[in-house]
Order: C-alpha cells, then sequence, then structure tokens
C-alpha cells in the first residue's frame, strides 16, 4: 500500500484550502469509487480530503420550483426520501438503482456527477432535468457540466455543494444493468420540463449525451409510440465482450420506449 | 426423515455470526507475509529478472524467484490420471517450477515472491521487480491449440496434447452409423468458468528446523488428499507435512489441488525460519485459481426408424490451460467415460479424449467436473434428435430409458449403474410440472412479449467414487469422556457436522448434541477420502454408521460388567444397555465417562469400508422466458424430481440441489471468462465484467423425490451434490432453445447472455422481416 495522508475537513471553506495546498490531493466523499481505485493502485493521491460529513453539503428541501440536494447525500437517502418521491419520484427510483444496499449507503450524488462515470446513473438525470450544479465557485448548467468519460467542467480544487433540480411536470427513467458490475448498460432518462422534453441517455455512450432525436420526437407529440420508429446510430456508442454496439443501440431505444412508457403512465 | 433433523444446520450460528476459522484466520508468532508478482503476459520468455529494487525497500526480508523453485526441485506436480494413450504411453506431465523459470505460460503465473514484515510491504514491494520477457505467441483456445501450426507450450508435450484417449467400440459404433435410418450431429461447448468460492485461497506456513516438519495451515478439501500431493510436489515425507485444516468458504472443487504457492511459502520458510503467511486478493484469485469446465464436445447419435438409440459417438477437446493440475484431466475424462450412455439404452458407443494444453490459467475439477459436460452433450442430442424426428421429448427418452429390470447394468463403456427408475422420474416431474399445461403459459407469455419454452433433462452421474481404497472413521472418547467423531472428510459448506453427527446419534440413539465432529485432523491415524465428487456422505457417512455400530459392541462387555451381568444378558436400545428383565441399566455415555481418563479410552475404536460409486439420477423441468427485445433470459419454472437414494437430511439435501442448480444458472446465463485471442489477457477478471449467478435468478425449485435406495452403502445413499449442476445445464440451455425454436433458432451456445440472445434472435428475424417486405 503507498502511503497517503487522511485529512477530514471541517468546513466547505477548509476542504477548499486543503485542496489548494495540497494539488496533488484528491476530494472524497462515500468513496466508492475513489477507494476500489485507490486498492488497485490506479490513483495515487497524496492525500485524501474527505468531505463526506460536511453539513454544508447535506440536505434535501424544496425551495420554490426545485428540488435542491446537497451533494453529499447517499444514494439510499434520496432513494428514502419523502420530499425526493413527491417531488421527482423518477430521481428517488433510480438513486435505487444504483449499485446494492452497501454501495447506496456510502455513495453520494455529488460524488456520482463529479465522478462522471460514463455509465454512472445520475448524470442522465442531472441532464435530463437541466439541472444546476452549485459548487464552492459557482453554477454550472448540466450541458456545460459533463464533458465526456470521467470530464466534467469542474476546475481543480472545485468541490460539488449541490445541485438543483427545476421540479418537471413529470420525468421517468428506465435502466438496463450490466450483468455483472449492475453499472447502467443503457439508462434512459426522459423529462417533461418547462423548457420542453429533454432525454438523456448513459451507460450506451462514452459519456452522457442528450438523444436529440427522442427529444425532437417527443416535442412534436409526448404520447405513446413516439419513439418506436427511432433509428439510434450505433457508430459512437461502447463495445466490449458483454455487448456490441448495436446491442446498446438497441438497448438505448428498448430503455427509451419504457421510460416514456412509465412517464404516461 | 424426522422432524428433529429440519432445523438449521449445527455449524450454521457459528459460521454467519463470524465464528468460523478460516485459512486467514490463522497466525503465528513472527510471521512474515508474502506477496507474489504474476506476470501480466500469456506466453513469454524470462529473459531477466531484476530484484534489487524490492530488497531494497524497508521492511522486504527476501525476494525469490524460478532459481529457488529449480534449487528445490518444486517442479513435479501429482496427477491422478492413470489412463494411457493407444500405444500405452500416459499423460504428458509438463513441470512446472513453484515460481516460473525460464518462461511464463499464462497471465497470472507466479513469477517472484516476496517475503516482508507485513502484507502491505510484500505487494508494493512486488511492484519493484522488474521483469524483462520476450513474448511468444499465445494459443487461448483449445481446439486452435491442437491445430498443427499453433505455439507450442512445453516442448515436453508436442502439439499440445497431453493425453488422447478413447474408449469404446470404434467399429461397432461405425457399423450402427452406416445402418441407421437417422443421424443426429452436434457440437456443443461447456464453457470456462472461473469457479469463485466466497474464502480466496490462503496460506501460513512454518518450518520447524528441529524437526524437519512443516505445519501447514490453508484452505482444502481433506487432509489425506492435499497432504500426499504436497509431498509429490516437494518430496518431504508425508509425516514431516503437519496439515491444520479448519473451516473452508466453499470449494467446489478449487480447492482440492496443491497449488504452486503451497510449495514456494515452503522454500520461504526453510530458508527465513519463520511462519510465512499469504492471502489471495480477489484479483489473484481470478487469475490463477483453478478454472472450471472448459470443454468442446461434438456428439453423435444414430437412430433406427423406430428412434431407437443404437449407437453414439463422442469427441471431447478438454481445455486444460497452461499446466495439469492433480484432478483435471482425470475428471474431465473419467467423470464423462464413466457415463456416455446417460439414462438410455445404447449398444454401441466409442468416445474419444484430447486433453491440450492453451496459454490460460489451469483448469481442475469444478462442481460435477465432467458429469455436467456429459449429460449436457447427451441431453442435447436426444432433444435436437426428437425435434428432427417430431417425436415429443419424453416419448423418445421412454423408448430408449434403461429398463429397471436391466440392473446392475454394464454400460458399454466404463460405467455399472446400480438400480435406478428413470421412466418414475420422469412421469412424476412431468407431472409436478404440468407438462401438458404448457401450452397455455407459452400462450399468456405471447402475449406479454415474451417467449417462453420448457426444457426437460434425465441425466444420471457416477459419484462418491473416491481415491482411496477405503474410508476410516475414528471414534474418540475424550479426557472427560465425551464422544467425538474423526472423519478424513471436511466440510467446504455441506453440513458434515450436522449430518455425520445425526448419523451417529441416530444409530447409537443419543441425542445429536452429544456427538462432536471433527474433520481432517492432524495426527488421527485413518485414511479416507477428501470431500470432493459427492462422496462424503455415502464414504464417510456411511462409515459413520458401521463405527456407531461397531461401538455399541465393543462397549457391550463393559456395560456388562458396570451391570454384573454377561454380554449376553444386555440389550442396547436409546443410547442404553438394560438387563432383560429392565431392572438394570446404564447410559453408554454414562458408561464412557467412568472410563474417562484411561488411556487409551477402551471404547476407542476405527471402523472401516470400501464403499463403491453411487448413481443418483433425476429429471429437471424448466421453463425459460425471453424477452426478445433485450434478449434477457428469466427462469420461470423449475421443477426437479431425483433420486438420491435415502435422504438423511431433506434440509441439507434441498441446500445442495438449489446451489447446484443456481451454479448451473450461472454457467448458462451469467459467467463468460473471456481471454483475448491475440494477447492472452483475462478480460473478465473481476467480478464487474464476470457476471456471478444472482440470488434472484433462481426463486423457487420445486423440489420431489423418487428414491431408489443404494445397495452399495449401509445408508442407502447415493451422493448429490453435484445433482443440480448435472441437470440443469441441459435442462435450462433446452428451455431457451425451446422458447426461440419457433424463431428457426436450432443451436445455442452457453453462456446465453442477453447480448448473445438478443443478436440471435435479430438474426433470425431479419429473413422473416425481409420475406414480410
Amino acid at each position: 500500500m503507498f502511503q497517503f495522508n487522511y485529512l477530514k475537513a471541517k468546513s466547505l471553506a477548509d476542504a477548499a484550502a486543503l485542496a489548494k495546498a495540497n494539488p496533488d490531493a484528491k476530494l472524497m466523499s462515500g468513496g466508492m469509487t475513489l477507494l476500489p481505485t485507490l486498492k488497485q493502485g490506479l490513483a495515487q493521491p497524496s492525500h485524501l480530503i474527505d468531505i463526506g460529513g460536511l453539513s454544508e453539503l447535506s440536505g434535501i428541501e424544496v425551495k420554490g420550483n426545485t428540488l435542491v440536494i446537497g451533494a453529499a447525500t447517499r444514494h439510499y437517502d434520496v432513494a428514502s426520501s419523502a420530499v425526493v418521491r413527491k417531488a421527482i419520484p423518477a430521481l428517488a427510483y433510480l438513486a435505487n438503482q444504483i449499485g446494492d444496499p452497501q454501495v447506496r449507503n456510502r455513495g453520494t450524488l455529488g460524488g456520482s456527477v463529479a465522478n462522471n462515470d460514463p455509465a454512472a446513473d445520475y448524470p442522465s438525470a442531472v441532464l435530463a432535468l437541466n439541472a444546476t450544479i452549485v459548487t464552492n465557485q459557482r453554477e454550472i448548467a448540466a450541458d456545460d457540466f459533463f464533458q465526456g468519460m470521467f470530464a466534467t467542467a469542474l476546475e481543480e480544487g472545485e468541490i460539488v455543494v449541490r445541485i438543483v433540480f427545476p421540479l418537471p411536470k413529470r420525468a421517468a427513467y428506465e435502466k438496463f444493468p450490466h450483468p455483472a458490475s449492475g453499472y447502467a448498460m443503457a439508462g434512459v432518462f426522459i423529462a417533461d420540463t418547462a423548457a420542453g422534453v429533454r432525454v438523456a441517455v448513459t451507460g450506451a455512450g462514452p459519456g452522457v449525451f442528450r438523444w436529440s432525436d427522442a427529444e425532437a420526437a417527443l416535442a412534436r407529440g409526448l404520447k405513446a409510440g413516439a419513439l418506436d420508429a427511432l433509428h439510434v446510430d450505433a457508430t459512437d456508442l461502447n463495445e466490449d465482450f458483454h455487448a456490441t454496439r448495436e446491442y446498446r443501440a438497441n438497448l438505448v431505444q428498448v430503455m427509451g420506449k419504457r421510460a416514456l412508457h412509465k412517464l404516461l403512465a | 426423515m424426522s422432524e428433529k433433523h429440519a432445523a438449521n444446520r449445527r455449524e450454521d450460528l457459528r459460521l454467519i455470526t463470524g465464528r468460523g476459522r478460516y485459512s486467514s484466520d490463522n497466525n503465528l508468532p513472527g510471521q512474515l507475509h508474502a506477496s507474489f508478482l504474476r506476470c501480466d503476459c500469456a506466453h513469454a520468455e524470462i529473459v531477466a529478472i531484476d530484484t534489487a529494487p524490492a530488497l531494497k525497500r524497508p521492511g522486504v526480508v527476501a525476494v525469490f524467484t524460478g532459481e529457488d523453485a529449480i534449487a528445490a526441485g518444486y517442479k513435479n506436480f501429482p496427477n491422478l490420471m492413470t489412463f494411457t494413450n493407444k500405444a500405452g504411453a500416459g499423460i504428458l506431465q509438463p513441470e512446472r517450477p513453484v515460481l516460473a523459470h525460464g518462461r511464463v505460460r499464462f497471465v497470472g503465473e507466479t513469477v517472484a515472491m516476496v517475503v516482508a514484515e507485513s502484507a502491505a510491504i510484500a505487494q508494493d514491494a512486488v511492484a519493484d521487480i522488474r521483469v524483462e520477457y520476450r513474448d511468444l505467441p499465445t494459443v487461448v483456445d483449445a481446439e486452435d491449440a491442437l491445430k498443427p501450426a499453433a505455439p507450442l507450450l512445453h516442448t515436453s508435450v508436442p502439439g499440445n496434447l497431453t493425453l488422447e484417449w478413447d474408449t469404446g467400440d470404434a467399429a461397432a459404433v461405425a457399423q450402427a452409423f452406416k445402418q441407421a435410418a437417422h443421424v443426429t450431429k452436434l457440437k456443443v461447448v461447456s464453457p470456462r468458468v472461473v469457479p469463485s468460492p466466497m474464502e480466496p485461497r490462503a496460506a501460513l506456513i512454518s518450518y520447524e528446523a528441529a524437526s524437519g516438519c512443516y505445519d501447514v495451515y490453508t484452505n482444502s478439501q481433506g487432509i489425506g488428499m492435499l497432504r500426499w500431493q504436497i509431498s509429490a510436489l516437494t518430496g518431504v515425507p508425508e509425516d514431516k507435512l503437519r496439515l491444520h485444516l479448519h473451516d473452508v468458504g466453499g470449494s467446489f472443487g478449487q480447492r482440492s489441488a496443491v497449488y504452486p504457492e503451497h510449495g514456494a511459502l515452503m522454500i520461504a520458510s526453510k530458508k527465513l525460519g519463520r511462519p510465512i503467511k499469504w492471502v489471495a486478493t480477489r484479483s489473484e484469485c481470478f487469475l490463477s485459481d483453478s478454472h472450471g469446465r472448459g470443454i468442446v464436445m461434438g456428439g453423435e447419435l444414430a437412430l433406427d426408424r423406430d428412434g431407437k438409440f443404437l449407437a453414439a459417438r463422442y469427441d471431447f477437446v478438454v481445455d486444460m490451460g497452461a499446466y495439469l493440475t492433480t484432478t483435471g484431466p482425470a475428471s474431465h475424462v473419467r467423470n464423462p467415460a464413466i457415463c456416455t450412455t446417460g439414462v438410455y439404452k445404447i449398444p454401441a458407443l466409442y468416445a474419444n479424449f484430447r486433453v491440450a494444453l492453451t496459454n490460460t490459467a489451469p483448469i481442475a475439477a469444478y462442481r460435477g467436473a465432467g458429469r455436467p459436460d456429459i449429460a449436457y452433450v447427451i441431453e442435447r442430442l436426444v432433444d435436437q434428435a426428437a425435434c428432427e424426428l417430431k417425436i415429443d421429448r419424453a416419448e423418445l427418452r421412454r423408448r430408449n430409458f434403461i429398463p429397471l429390470d436391466a440392473f446392475p447394468y454394464k454400460t458399454p463403456t466404463l460405467g455399472t449403474y446400480e438400480a435406478s427408475d428413470f421412466n418414475g422420474c420422469l412421469t412424476k416431474a412431468l407431472k409436478a410440472a404440468d407438462w401438458d399445461g404448457f401450452p397455455q403459459r407459452r400462450e399468456a407469455a405471447r402475449k406479454r412479449g415474451k417467449l417462453r419454452g420448457i426444457g426437460l433433462s434425465t441425466v444420471i452421474e457416477g459419484t462418491a467414487a473416491g481415491f482411496q481404497p477405503k474410508d476410516q472413521i475414528a471414534i474418540e472418547f475424550d479426557a472427560d469422556g465425551r464422544l467425538e467423531v474423526f472423519t478424513v472428510a471436511l466440510s467446504q459448506g455441506q453440513g458434515h457436522e450436522t449430518t455425520f453427527a445425526q448419523i451417529v446419534a441416530d444409530t447409537l440413539g443419543i441425542a445429536a448434541e452429544s456427538v462432536t465432529l471433527r474433520q481432517s485432523v492432524h495426527g488421527k491415524n485413518i485414511v479416507g477420502n477428501h470431500t470432493g465428487g459427492s462422496r462424503s456422505l455415502v464414504g464417510a457417512g456411511s462409515v459413520c454408521k458401521i463405527a456407531a455400530q461397531k461401538l455399541i459392541e465393543q462397549a457391550r462387555p463393559l456395560a456388562a460388567e458396570a451391570l454384573e451381568l454377561e454380554p449376553s444378558q444386555v440389550d442396547y436400545a436409546n443410547g442404553a444397555y438394560r438387563s432383560r428383565d429392565g431392572a438394570k441399566s446404564i447410559d453408554l455415555l454414562e458408561l464412557a465417562k467412568q472410563h474417562a481418563g484411561a488411556s487409551p479410552h477402551p471404547l476407542n475404536l476405527i471402523a472401516e469400508a470400501s464403499v463403491a460409486a453411487t448413481f443418483p439420477n433425476g429429471c429437471h423441468i424448466a421453463e425459460v422466458e425471453i424477452d426478445p427485445e433485450t434478449g434477457v433470459s428469466e427462469i420461470a419454472a423449475y421443477t426437479a424430481c431425483d433420486d438420491c437414494g435415502t435422504v438423511i437430511n431433506h434440509a441439507i439435501v434441498e441446500g445442495q440441489m438449489h446451489g447446484g442448480v443456481a451454479m448451473g444458472a450461472g454457467q448458462v446465463f451469467g459467467e463468460q471468462t473471456v481471454y483475448d485471442k491475440s494477447s492472452g489477457q483475462l478480460l473478465s477478471g473481476s467480478f464487474s465484467d464476470y457476471a456471478m449467478p444472482r440470488a434472484g435468478w433462481v426463486r423457487d425449485i420445486h423440489m420431489n423425490d423418487h428414491p431408489l435406495i443404494s445397495k452399495v452403502n449401509v445408508l442407502g445413499a447415493k451422493g448429490v451434490g453435484e445433482s443440480g449442476c448435472t441437470a440443469s445445464l441441459s435442462t435450462l440451455v433446452t428451455a431457451a432453445l425451446d422458447a426461440v425454436r419457433p424463431l428457426g433458432i436450432e443451436h445455442l451456445d452457453m453462456p446465453l447472455t442477453a447480448s448473445r440472445m438478443w443478436q440471435m434472435i435479430q438474426q433470425a428475424q431479419q429473413p422473416q422481416q425481409a420475406k414480410a417486405k
């Protein structure tokens, strides 16, 4: 085991200062991705700055027309929150599909979004719901935040504080879990928002993306069968021994159809 | 079975409350820790190894390499395979230094071992070692490995073929095929799996210079088998090997063999004079624990005009990985050869086996070990023949079952079956599964957009054939006069503590709690088989009963003396000796207490028996629903009717069946061991990529039994530990095939992953769609 220092941040400001003072440090929230990475020696930070317990990153509340969730909120808390279940039930449903009970009781919303794993569930909700990522420095629109595989708009040392989800008229998520890891092999989140229907896809491509053909089709009419005629182009999708890109393209369409069915139900 | 035995197993509370003693729970004062450098290339010459940077790291005590393995002479692994080829030559056993020397042959092979003050230091120091490799061409597929131009793994094994062995009458089979009205042919694969028991491999080994003895703490399937293997590998006499075996967290065959790490730790402990401990990471387990299955099977079945089987011919290519394990060749050749006739009367049989080497992890026994594979190819053949001849699947089987009056049935290859009622099992299973009502369920599924199929298998397997000539059990009374039963067999989850204690207690008529089972204890001078091959209940369990009966007779004179009677004047019943008039009595356990402290205790005894193979069999029926949109298969129903002879403990038999069926489901629907063809890298080397069966896959198994009591052992039992695997592979695959046959799909190969099923369905539908347009 290589050596690293563990630092428990006392406040958001403290975390930011520690990150600034230690350029090779890593911020840790639930650690559900970071810790396995450390164990495999794939990351060797000088310090771990634990921000998981910061009160500034906690809390779930409806504020006006938005649902605000602190970045350190665990998946289990999102899934079981009466507030989330009432405001955006699809988001609570999504949180309950992540990993397994152990992961859901450790992993956090902010951690997942900041890591931007191409097969993570949350980015699809954040993008489809047109959420705003609030950091200790600024506010970033979801459309600007996700920048491909494990890449985000976050600067070094910038910390996700909370995520503000505009309340949709309705929303739905359907996911095809990877048979081994449980990550999304394809996950489709459809949100009927004030700004129109937004559809985000996770798992199938190198990063979460908006499915513009589906959005256009649903803009013409948010009704059953609206996605049936779409052809999903497989060219840029992922391929490995588990699934061809054609299969993933098919899953995008099937999960899209099922999410729409659920949204209309 | 009486209700008193229906409760939880005796070991459950201890094991599920964290009080088990597993291999990594062992520690010794002054111990050092080992970590292994494993090669990251599949086939290469080792040009140079620089261990100096590792030795510089504080806390590192020593680094060992292939030079040390060669110096110790630890390179010749034992092998249970005794068959010879047509020229009379035995299997070609390539050398395998316990740390690679000169060449590496699969990703994960041990190249060097660091010994350090802590496991963490050892692991870090492994990364400091620099190895220069010269890459060689790689072959990861067994059929490819047997082709003329294939890369050669070992110069001592020409053509990568360690053994070609055949059985049966080739000429008679050829003649029968000529006369056949119909011939069904197919080629199926039983793909390689990574067994993955919950407990990782681990060992703690300590050398004692004064006596020349090694204390070995490790996970195993039984003391005698492992001690023999370590001795064979290292040349250390068995009486210098003190094995300390405790709880084992699953094995499935994988813990039966000696591993290179055992030898390497012995070298280090002797050299350094300190105990050395090693616990594998899960990643190491994926790369270097023995894998299972990996057999390509060609099959041909000849039938006459009435659908009677005339002959069958098999062509097996058995993948053994880069080196031969102790159990791999024997289990993957002998076990299938015993049951080439399945449950059918097939007058002429022939099977050829080619045992090949590839640049992959070595393969050893894995639950069933060749039995599920032969059953799979036979059942696929019978199903295919039924389909081609448009004969009902159950009816074709009925026409060909070995009839009840034909037992004991000597098969044309190796086996002699004891009595079984195949038609009885089939009839019961068909009824229990509501076979006749299936069309309605298929139609209901169709309305839900699902493809539903039903599959049926009638299988048999040869179990309980041990490698030791007999099994012994010792009964001893400790200093307080308490009854202890000693076995060579060692539970890896089978529940011996419950079952064996129950057999002894029931035979003696005492409470099961009065009996303590001690398994694989060092220093007990008894012989017997390790736990494997569905052996332990039939072998050790039977001798438990014999030992208890012997105890009753051995104690009788002492009881008579205590009661001041002649031995002929006392009767034994319900745990006590009584005078004929019932006036005087003494409990067996009380009698034992009265003699406590005597050395040896006068009631101590060893009992033994030679127990022949048993042939559990059964009929399994499954219904599988496939979602054509995603290709996902779901087991919608599962019914089993099994003959495992006398059931000693229903809860344990049910547990064995559930586990076996779930493991079969894993191989059928999920588990996928993928080596990259060109680089030989293991692409499915973690649980993120390797799909183990999940609890929800097999939700309900409707179990029935149809026992014919075994006549080869005093319990009347037939070894059941592997039956679930043997029956489930073909049952589940043929159910899935039945679901998609209407689309024109005629062949499926495991694993039936969603992606693969979807692709098959797409391809089948394309011509139909084209036609529709």
